[in-house]
């Protein structure tokens, strides 16, 4: 396969390239907006895109000496986060034109860190079930590209930019990066500076990163310095252990994830690995409830500054957290804390028995429409159990969509994580030629 | 007598009830602070003409909320869209936020008026320390790092200032400077806007002259039941008096400050249990510092690539992770924290309300060492609501507080407590003398 356009490379060929002297970061981002301005009118990925600034940091970033792991590639940053030189809408109405004056923590780590910020993706309304994106899935634009990370995953499946910020508080990065057919890895809670970005819940909000391949995950990885991840030990993939955790909420899985899943085992023993079933305790099906108790009830203290500034303009759904009418009481709020401390424990000892486990990404294929970002079921678990998640493609829907799935480790074992990711990617990810293929023809 | 020297809920209801403007008293507050300012040195920042524009707009105004016209100090690592924000860190002097962090903004639509910023320590954590001194006595600590708040509001400079803490940045000065504080239950107040130390510590807290100031703002801040639960009466009440697992530390003023308030407490008919906590309480402010300064890595993480040798050696020390902590050891005082909130709450089958040390003792002398924070950690690791009240003085003449403390989210019933309490403890807070 020809790979001739830049934007077309993953974030670690690129990086190669360029230290190879066969690319410069401004050809690179050069071939980034092109692409932009090709497919946006139909992918709707940014808010805001600003070509001569880009293209002027690309240039500057081509004088330096290589400062850090993401010299001079390209990254999308979600639009609840600050950006000191662009505009930061949390694609609210209310916040139009809001101009933070300095980056958020996670902006300013991957620019010292070489990269070029490219401009900012569209989101749901402060990443908090409200207005949506208006970003499509790039295989389909009758379908949603998932959210509330919506544009920053479109825009990296789509070869727009080989890196983006997502967050997730509930499903809003992993489930993306399998509507997108691309990786991302959400890491282990407290890993990764919050300051800068829309809070909605501080033991649930957390920081993740997209790319197009397992390399991708760890250079970025690399950035934020996460424990372990300058000196990876890739393992065989024969051999390595992987628990199979179709997850409390299976029966909501649709054909995609469940051939997803299916297909992944039977790649993964293929390969020599071992695969069998973990056993969690039966309790794991409150997981979901706790979750949601937890996001309800922080969001509640989050949106009452957004709620007394903009009053009954905000989002019928915003305003039905703030207004304290999702049923959390103070006592089932504190259960809901320590049930999740429990399982924490819990699932950090069974999943010290692996090398990694395997569950759903998302419960199928992109749903249709754009009212929608799709279930958080498969996610919110892990979100509460601050497990570090890392999302990988595993093949194509019944709908021609395609759908990943997830590994998962106990709690900052991200370099360990990342490393048997590595392993198995080519094992589990069968199609990134035909992604390529589909998506260049776009 | 000068209103600055009002409490803030005294304030509040003669504006509600028109016996005083908001402009009256930010002017009052602004005189006191002119005439203590050069030696107390709690404000980095004071926009006068602001304050008072402010004021007179309020004061044409029906009350916006249960805040209404009362002067607030902002500590200076909580973004104002109005004034710089400095972190008292050199590398941002002249740092203007674009927005308000969210606890400025709730206390800005419940009707407050923001004064100033407030001196620290450098991002709430290390580094250099606040200018402050202690109003009682300047050769000694306000303690820190809400060093500017807790002297301002001790001092009579305003009514009502926030605090933050991480370790006992905030119960801590208020016990030194005589004042009442309430550190709520972690994440019942938005800390968006607020430097970053610790996810799973940091907590916003307001300091008052009275139960009643802080009541105020937590009604400004919707927590739980507040407004709803009455006060109980005070023979019904059983007070399990905690020395904890780090009572070798504690200092004569400290001893004297938890004796005394046992004893009036006694006398006022109230039952007094001892508390000796589980074994496993005793590794908890160790897990707190691990946590505290685990966590650090990240929040410092971009400051330290940003600044480089501009920036104070302890931050980078964080960023690195030069003291080494490792991910089993971070694990471990996550689960031991909650482990012990678990069993922290269990006890409160047997009594109603914890009373403990709010610091070592007096503040110390000098300005670098803001004090100890190990009768706090541990509270603030466990998650639970902290209300400082002052008790008597120590020694040297200074302040000496102790500190009441409930089971998460029951800020609420903590305060209705606190109001029966406080009038018990509290009885050595002089009738303010404007001559000091």
């Amino acid at each position: 396969m020809s790979k001739t356009e830049p934007c077309f490379l993953t974030a670690a060929e690129a990086a190669a390239a360029m230290k190879a002297g066969t690319l410069t970061s401004e050809t690179l981002i050069r071939s980034c907006l092109e692409r932009i301005e090709a497919r946006d009118p139909v992918v709707k990925a940014w808010l805001h895109v600003e070509p001569d600034l880009a293209i002027r940091q690309a240039r500057e970033v081509d004088k330096r000496p290589v400062k850090g792991p993401l010299h001079g590639l390209p990254f999308g940053v979600k639009d609840i986060m600050d950006t000191f030189d662009m505009p930061t809408s949390y694609n609210s109405p209310s916040w139009q034109g809001h101009r933070p004056t300095r980056d958020a923590a996670c902006v300013s780590i991957v620019r010292q860190a070489g990269a070029v910020i490219l401009g900012k993706t569209d989101t749901v309304e402060f990443a908090f079930n409200s207005r949506k994106a208006a970003s499509t899935n790039p295989y389909n634009s009758g379908h949603t590209p998932g959210g509330s990370s919506s544009g920053s995953g479109a825009a990296v499946g789509d070869f727009q930019v080989q890196f983006a910020f997502g967050t997730q508080t509930a499903g809003s990065h992993i489930r993306p990066a399998s509507f997108n057919g691309i990786y991302g890895i959400k890491p282990s809670w407290g890993t990764v500076s919050r300051e800068g970005v829309h809070m909605i819940s501080a033991i649930l909000d957390t920081i993740g990163w997209y790319g197009r391949s397992v390399d991708d995950l760890i250079l970025g990885a690399q950035a934020f310095r996460l424990d372990g991840v300058e000196a990876l030990a890739v393992p065989e993939a024969k051999g390595l252990r992987i628990g199979y955790y179709e997850t409390p909420f299976w029966d909501q899985a649709e054909p995609g994830a469940k051939a997803a899943m299916a297909a992944s085992v039977d790649r993964l023993r293929k390969a020599g690995a071992i695969v069998e079933e973990i056993t969690v305790p039966a309790h794991f099906a409150d997981l979901a409830d706790a979750h949601m108790t937890v996001m309800w009830g922080d969001g509640r203290v989050a949106l009452y500054d957004e709620y007394l500034h903009h009053g009954e303009t905000i989002h019928p759904e915003l305003r039905l957290t703030v207004e304290d009418k999702r049923g959390v009481t103070p006592k089932r709020l504190v259960e809901a804390y320590d049930f999740a401390d429990t399982c924490r424990r819990e699932f950090d000892a069974i999943a010290s028995g692996y090398d990694a486990i395997l569950a759903p990404a998302a419960t199928g294929e992109a749903p249709k429409g754009l009212h929608t970002v799709g279930n958080w079921i498969f996610n919110g678990l892990w979100t509460l159990l601050h497990a570090p998640c890392v999302a990988i493609p595993a093949l194509f829907g019944e709908g021609g969509l395609p759908v990943g799935i997830q590994l998962v480790g106990p709690r900052l074992s991200d370099a360990r994580l990342l490393a048997v990711a590595k392993a198995l990617q080519s094992i589990i990810d069968v199609n990134a030629d035909e992604r390529f293929r589909i998506l260049s023809a776009a | 007598m000068e209103p600055c020297f009002l409490t803030a809920a005294e304030a509040a209801s003669r504006i509600r009830d028109g016996k005083l403007t908001s402009e009256t008293l930010v002017r009052s507050c602004i005189e006191r602070i002119e005439a203590r300012d050069p030696q107390v040195k709690a404000w980095l920042y004071l926009d006068k003409a602001k304050a008072i524009a402010t004021a007179r707009e309020l004061d044409k105004y029906p009350s916006k909320g249960v805040l209404h016209g009362v002067p607030f100090g902002v500590k200076d690592m909580i973004d104002t869209a109005d004034m710089p924000t400095t972190y008292n860190s050199p590398v941002f002097q002249g740092y203007r936020p674009a927005r308000d962090a969210a606890c400025v903004g709730v206390a800005r639509h419940s009707g407050a008026v923001i004064l100033g910023k407030t001196d620290t320590v450098e991002f709430a954590s290390a580094g250099r320390r606040a200018a402050t001194r202690n109003p009682k006595n300047l050769a000694h600590t306000p303690g820190g790092s809400s060093s500017g708040s807790g002297a301002a509001v001790g001092d009579r400079q305003v009514q009502l200032a926030f605090g933050t803490q991480t370790g006992g940045s905030h119960i801590r000065p208020a016990s030194f400077n005589g004042i009442y504080g309430l550190k709520p239950t972690w994440s019942s107040v938005s800390r968006e806007g607020a430097k970053q130390y610790s996810n799973m510590l940091d907590t916003i807290g307001w300091y008052g002259r009275s139960v009643g100031d802080l009541a105020l703002v937590a009604q400004a801040f919707r927590l739980h039941g507040v407004g709803e639960i009455s006060a109980p009466d005070l023979s019904t009440l059983k007070v399990a008096v905690c020395r904890t697992p780090f009572w070798s530390k504690i200092e004569p003023a400290g001893e004297k400050a938890l004796e005394t308030a046992c004893e009036r407490l006694r006398k006022a008919g109230v039952t007094l249990v001892d508390l000796t906590l589980p074994e496993p309480f005793d590794g908890m402010a160790e897990a707190q510092t691990t946590i505290m300064m685990g966590e650090g890595k990240a929040s410092f993480l971009d400051a330290s690539l940003e600044f480089g040798e501009r920036l104070h050696k302890d931050f980078h020390d964080r960023a690195h992770n030069t003291l080494g902590i490792t991910a089993e050891q971070i694990i471990a005082a996550y689960n031991l924290a909650a482990d012990c909130r678990k069993s922290f709450e269990a006890l409160y089958a047997d009594f109603d309300v914890v009373l403990t040390p709010a610091a070592c003792g007096e503040a110390p002398e000098g300005s670098y060492n803001t004090g100890d924070h190990i009768f706090n950690g541990m509270w603030t690791l466990l998650h639970v609501p902290c209300l400082g009240i002052p008790c008597t003085t120590g020694a040297k003449g200074l302040p000496v507080g102790i500190q009441i403390v409930a089971p998460r989210l029951e800020d609420a019933r903590l305060l209705a407590m606190a109001t029966v309490l406080a009038p018990v403890i509290d009885l050595e807070t002089p009738a303010w003398d404007p001559a000091a």
